[in-house]
């Protein structure tokens, strides 16, 4: 009951904000604040009571409406519930972004997070997909109407189109596996294919089904050669869609992964383990090189993102249950240390107009502390700082990587291990790159002393003195620019705002302290998991 | 007993998290720093005097990781014992004297709190019975030592040294965390006794003790790692002396000594480390000698005494074990924190770090003059100072090492020592007559110098000295934004905590060798190799001595200028971390280039393609309305056919 009212609820709610053709009025805020804290207390509910629901839903094709939660799925469900409320929260503390009515904003974001806790809930393959969908379309409205308007509108229309392209595709690629993997099995009941452990298919159908579901699942990760679509669509996006592509979105990938392909098919990711675990650690040198170099913020975290979906993807490939612990906990690591980045860069690209790195700018420690001590926790958890939610993921990856299951390729493995650990440096090497950027400051020691209404003051003053003789009557808009773009005056969060980003910080770093909270949850099942033991009691 | 190993990790970072909270009240947040340092020092007392003897404390539980055993235990024995206490009294000195150094600093609450982490993360690593334990102590150090070294990031110089400290240290790391693993799946869990008797896997045993030398020798600046260490002066000297005493550098010698077992047995990784640890001795001794700073001259000496630790190790005969190098690591911590504390004192009396603007400043300064006299003196290893008798214990165990089987190995590691023990005497004694002969006996040059009869060759060196004094101030000083503050408005005088901070250190340098009793086989000095090693400090000081002209010249400046220059800049060893960061930066760009470009080509293609068909496609049904009009009609007439005919 629980279960089935934390599914509608959203999804109400969602329709509600899109049918009401209002603005932000108190009545829609009211609605979406509601909404996504209730639908956290019943996530909070469901995940501390196990629930379950299975009705028979198309009987013809035998596809019931089958959701539960288990070990793997449980810290997904929270996180989503959470980060929804968070971003809701933040949402309304601050400005919409424009391109539309607030309330189709605020109803998107609740259909993404309906769709996600489908995908996160649903028991049966079909179901699956069904909820992996769903949450296109809303993706694609944050991304076409409530971009960046500071950017051109083909660039909204590019990175939104890529989005929903590469997404179709890769979930158009799934559903056929789905579909060769249900026919064969006779059944899509996700429980009883786990159960199956892949018996009774031939080793080169398990692999070929596995190619499938891997290279559909792997665009959402996304995996390597098939990234392309992640950094545009992270520029452009609002804070809220960012924060849930980042947090949410991705993890649906690496969920299915774990759900459709570990489970299922083991024989058949086994036979692909190699190609997984080198996709993986080209994704992890990949990003982390390309973060050296990238000037805008949003795309140097999307591609951080890239290297850290990397290390979740080589603990996979390891095929080992410490394998799959790790892959689990670098997901929710990465889930609310990409929220916890993306909340603070959103908040900068708001103030600054953009998020070019290579305008000076005072730092943040300096102009406003808050905002810089949450961006450095995020950035000490970004480089796998011991101690932080992140480190553990990557390090135990590793670790899984060096000893993988017995019919994996051993040594192949242990050369990604010490790539990915070369990937541990670069991370260090972006990660810095930002804060001695961002955080410190490259402006010089005079404008970074100075207060911060001064310093945009400043800023703008020479704007227009070294503008003003040379361009004349165009100067004013020139000095008007400074003071947005190059005073770096940001105002520090404040209220809701600040509530958000200091609570994922203090969970970045409790998880750290306290990684066995995570891992204690999925820890039973993963093991039941990786020996076809079946999942759900 | 066991809460008290813990609380003597968790308390610092209790006091850390405190500090930055109440980082506006001032002397809140001093009072937390100080008093928590103040309780751990005694929580670290009482575990040296009785230790619990365990490896099994428990601290946040055993973490379900499938296979792989991560218990996550503490341990308290008396190495770990006089460690710890080594570690919480120089934390302790260290904190009671920035809050009178740094009294001026805006942003001294943030500092005491990073420096309360960064005594987490040694203390952790110190108390760690798990390899994973150790990694999170020792990048935990790491990432607060970028802090500290950025403390003043308003300058750029202190902005790229804490970069540059990070990054090369955490491409050190690589090795580590390989080496750390590879040690885990050998033993299936990463507990420090489990993985100490585990048998086996000769490959990743290889791998990981390999692995952890190269991670040793990127924290504790063995070549060729070792250039981050001299720039990371530009943290304030309290920072220096936090990094350079008890912490961070020497982590890699508590490191290594807990492994030593592993090492024991495996002749290849240890003569790796003989060959990393002396060439590094001989190398840095030779390029303190050179220093123009003060500062930047007590960096190159802890690498080189850090390497004396890490030979040690590399040639003791597994009988005698660890304990000499550790006994070194904690007379070491103990002077090295005095002479940075001391140099710290002395730049805001002077107004510079640099040593032609510090000539004859410690002359008639009193306590301070006793304290780094007693600092330096135990650098050289002067009876019966700290420094004589672990630097003498080193090199009898190596001795004994090399004729008990250590070979080639050993014998490398005795001759670096001996050359070392003479070029450390020089270096220590050149910065004592420079620090110490009054400006007026080094002004007059007329007459007096024996070189004076060459005629020529004293104006030369006096230019020399100046042309120094011009380098100096413009580019290769250390001073950190506190000297700066001297020279803006002054610096307050000391305090009397402050003085005392020192002076415990002082003493500490003089009797901290009753200590090292409690660490069987930490002192075991040889009569013949004491006597020579002080014959050949006596000689090196005297030669000093008197190529100085008692003290009114530089002896240093005797060097040709040309590697006198080279040398001061560490011989481009910068240049070639910025040559490897350019390389890096290129690959970087090309992998940017290749994303645009290739990675991307496919799907761009892929659009032009279906735009293009669906040109195609919208040509040809544009083309032929009628047609389409007369295949509607057929249909329609066939279906109606269709229908009757099956109504019928």
């Amino acid at each position: 009951m629980a279960l089935t009212l934390m599914l509608l609820l959203p999804l109400l709610g969602a329709v509600a904000l899109i049918a009401i053709p209002g603005d932000e009025s108190r009545v829609e805020r009211g609605i979406a604040l509601g909404t996504t804290v209730l639908t956290a207390l019943l996530a909070v509910v469901v995940v501390t009571g196990r629930h379950e629901i299975d009705a028979p839903w198309i009987r013809s094709l035998g596809i019931r409406w089958h959701f539960g939660v288990d070990g793997i799925s449980a810290a997904l469900v929270i996180l989503t519930a959470l980060l929804t409320v968070a971003v809701v929260v933040h949402t309304l503390a601050g400005r919409f972004p424009a391109g539309g009515s607030g309330s189709t904003f605020l109803g998107c974001i609740l259909l993404v997070e309906t769709g996600a806790l489908a995908t996160f809930l649903a028991r049966d393959a079909i179901l699956f997909f069904i909820a992996f969908e769903v949450v296109l379309v809303p993706m694609w409205v944050l991304i076409r109407s409530f971009g960046d308007d500071h950017v051109p509108d083909e660039r909204r229309s590019d990175a939104a189109g890529r989005f929903v392209l590469f997404t179709v595709l890769g979930s158009t690629l799934m559903l056929v596996g789905i579909l060769f993997l249900v026919h064969h099995q006779g059944t899509s009941d996700l429980t009883e294919l786990a159960r199956l452990h892949g018996d009774g298919i031939s080793r080169s159908l398990e692999t070929a089904i596995a190619g499938m579901l891997l290279l559909g699942l792997g665009i959402k990760v996304p995996l390597w050669p098939v990234h392309t679509w992640l950094p545009p669509a992270h520029t452009v996006a609002p804070t809220a869609g960012s924060v849930l592509l980042a947090a949410v979105l991705l993890k649906m990938g690496t969920y299915g992964i774990v759900r459709l392909v570990v489970a299922t098919v083991p024989n058949g990711l086994a036979a692909l383990s190699p190609v997984l675990a080198i996709l993986g650690v080209v994704g992890i040198l990949w990003g982390g090189l390309a973060c050296l170099v990238e000037r805008d913020l949003k795309r140097l975290i999307a591609y951080s993102s890239v290297a850290h979906m990397g290390f979740v993807v080589l603990a996979l490939a390891s095929g080992s249950d410490t394998g799959l612990q790790a892959a689990l906990l670098g997901n929710i690591a990465h889930g609310v240390v990409a929220a916890l980045l993306f909340f603070v860069v959103g908040d900068l690209k708001e103030q600054w107009g953009s998020a070019d790195l290579s305008t000076v700018r005072a730092g943040l420690r300096d102009t406003s502390p808050r905002l810089g001590v949450v961006l450095l926790v995020g950035l000490a958890a970004a480089l796998g700082l011991p101690g932080l939610v992140s480190f553990w993921g990557e390090f135990l990856a590793l670790y899984a990587a060096w000893s993988p299951a017995p019919d994996r390729p051993v040594a192949l493995l242990r050369v990604c291990v010490v790539l990915g650990a070369v990937g541990l440096a670069l991370a260090a090497a972006y990660s810095l790159r930002v804060a001695r950027l961002v955080w410190s400051g490259e402006a010089s020691g005079a404008a970074a002393e100075v207060p911060a209404s001064s310093t945009a003051a400043g800023e703008a003053g020479r704007a227009s003195t070294t503008g003003a003789p040379t361009v004349g009557a165009p100067a004013e808009g020139v000095a008007a620019e400074g003071v947005a773009s190059a005073g770096g005056a940001v105002v520090d969060a404040r209220g809701a705002r600040w509530a958000v980003v200091l609570t994922l910080a203090v969970a970045v770093v409790v998880l750290g302290v306290l990684p066995q909270l995570l891992l204690g949850v999925s820890g039973p099942d993963a093991v039941r998991l990786i020996t076809g033991a079946g999942v759900l009691p | 007993m066991s809460w008290i190993v813990r609380m003597i990790v968790v308390l610092p970072a209790l006091a850390a998290l405190a500090g930055l909270l109440a980082r506006r009240q001032r002397l809140l947040a001093a009072g937390i720093a100080i008093g928590m340092s103040a309780y751990v020092a005694v929580l670290a007392f009482i575990q040296w005097v009785a230790p619990a003897r365990t490896a099994d404390i428990e601290s946040i539980g055993r973490l379900s990781t499938g296979a792989l055993q991560v218990p996550l235990h503490l341990l308290s024995d008396r190495l770990s014992g006089l460690v710890a206490l080594a570690v919480a009294v120089v934390v302790l000195a260290i904190q009671v004297f920035t809050a009178w150094y740094l009294r001026d600093d805006p942003r001294y609450g943030q500092f005491a709190a990073t420096v309360s982490l960064f005594a987490t993360g040694m203390l952790l690593l110190v108390q760690a019975s798990d390899l994973v334990l150790i990694l999170v102590g020792w990048e935990i150090m790491g990432w607060c030592s970028w802090l500290l070294i950025g403390h003043d990031s308003q300058r750029p110089e202190a902005r790229r040294a804490a970069y540059k400290a990070f990054i090369v240290t955490r491409v050190a790391d690589i090795g580590m965390v390989v080496g750390l693993v590879a040690l885990a799946v050998r033993a299936g869990s990463t507990d420090l006794i489990t993985v100490l008797t585990a048998s086996g896997h000769d490959t990743a045993l290889t791998v990981g003790l390999v692995g952890v030398i190269i991670g040793v020798a990127g924290k504790s600046g063995l070549i060729p790692f070792h250039d981050w260490l001299p720039d990371a002066m530009e943290g304030p000297t309290p920072a220096s002396a936090l990094i350079h005493a008890a912490t961070m550098v020497a982590a890699g010698s508590y490191v290594i000594a807990r492994l030593f077992s592993l090492y024991a047995s495996h002749d290849g990784a240890r003569t790796l480390l003989a060959v990393l640890a002396s060439a590094t001795m001989v190398y840095a001794a030779l390029l303190a000698f050179a220093q123009t700073d003060l500062k930047r001259m007590l960096a190159y000496s802890t690498l080189s005494q850090i390497a004396i630790m890490l030979a040690a190790l590399a040639a003791a005969p597994p009988d005698i074990g660890f304990a000499p190098a550790i006994g070194h690591l904690v007379a070491h911590a103990f002077f090295k924190a005095l002479l940075f504390l001391g140099a710290g004192w002395l730049s805001v009396l002077a107004g510079a770090t640099a040593l032609a603007a510090l000539r004859g400043r410690l002359h008639g300064t009193g306590a301070l003059r006793w304290s780094i006299g007693l600092g330096l003196a135990a650098l050289a290893g002067v009876p019966p100072l700290i420094g004589f008798f672990t630097k003498d214990s080193v090199i009898e165990t190596s001795i004994e090492g090399a004729t008990g089987g250590g070979g080639a190995r050993a014998w490398l590691v005795v001759v670096a020592l001996f050359v070392t023990v003479v070029l450390t005497a020089t270096y220590c004694a050149r910065a004592w007559l420079l620090l110490d002969t009054p400006l007026a006996a080094a002004e007059p040059q007329s007459g007096g110098s024996p070189n004076a009869a060459t005629g020529s060759d004293v104006p030369e060196a006096v230019v020399v000295a100046e042309e120094d004094l011009a380098v100096v101030t413009a580019a290769d000083s250390a001073d950190d934004a506190e000297v700066e503050r001297v020279h803006a408005h002054g610096h307050a005088p000391i305090t009397l905590s402050a003085a005392l901070a020192v002076a415990t250190l002082a003493a500490l340098t003089v009797f901290g060798t009753l200590l090292l009793f409690s660490l069987t086989g930490a002192l075991k000095p040889g009569i013949v190799s004491a006597l020579l090693s002080l014959l050949l400090v006596v000689g090196a000081a005297y030669a000093v001595w008197t190529l100085s002209d008692r003290g009114r010249h530089d002896v240093a400046d005797r060097v040709p200028s040309h590697v006198r220059d080279r040398a001061v800049r560490g011989f481009g060893a910068d240049t070639a971390y910025v040559g490897v960061g350019r390389a890096v930066t290129a690959v970087a760009r090309l992998v940017v280039a290749l994303d645009r470009d290739v990675v991307d080509a496919y799907p761009r293609a892929t659009v032009v393609a279906a735009r293009g068909l669906g040109r195609v496609g919208e040509r040809s049904h544009r083309g032929v309305p009628s047609l389409s009009l007369l295949a509607l009609l057929a249909g329609v007439v066939v279906i109606a056919v269709l229908g009757v005919t099956a109504w019928r």
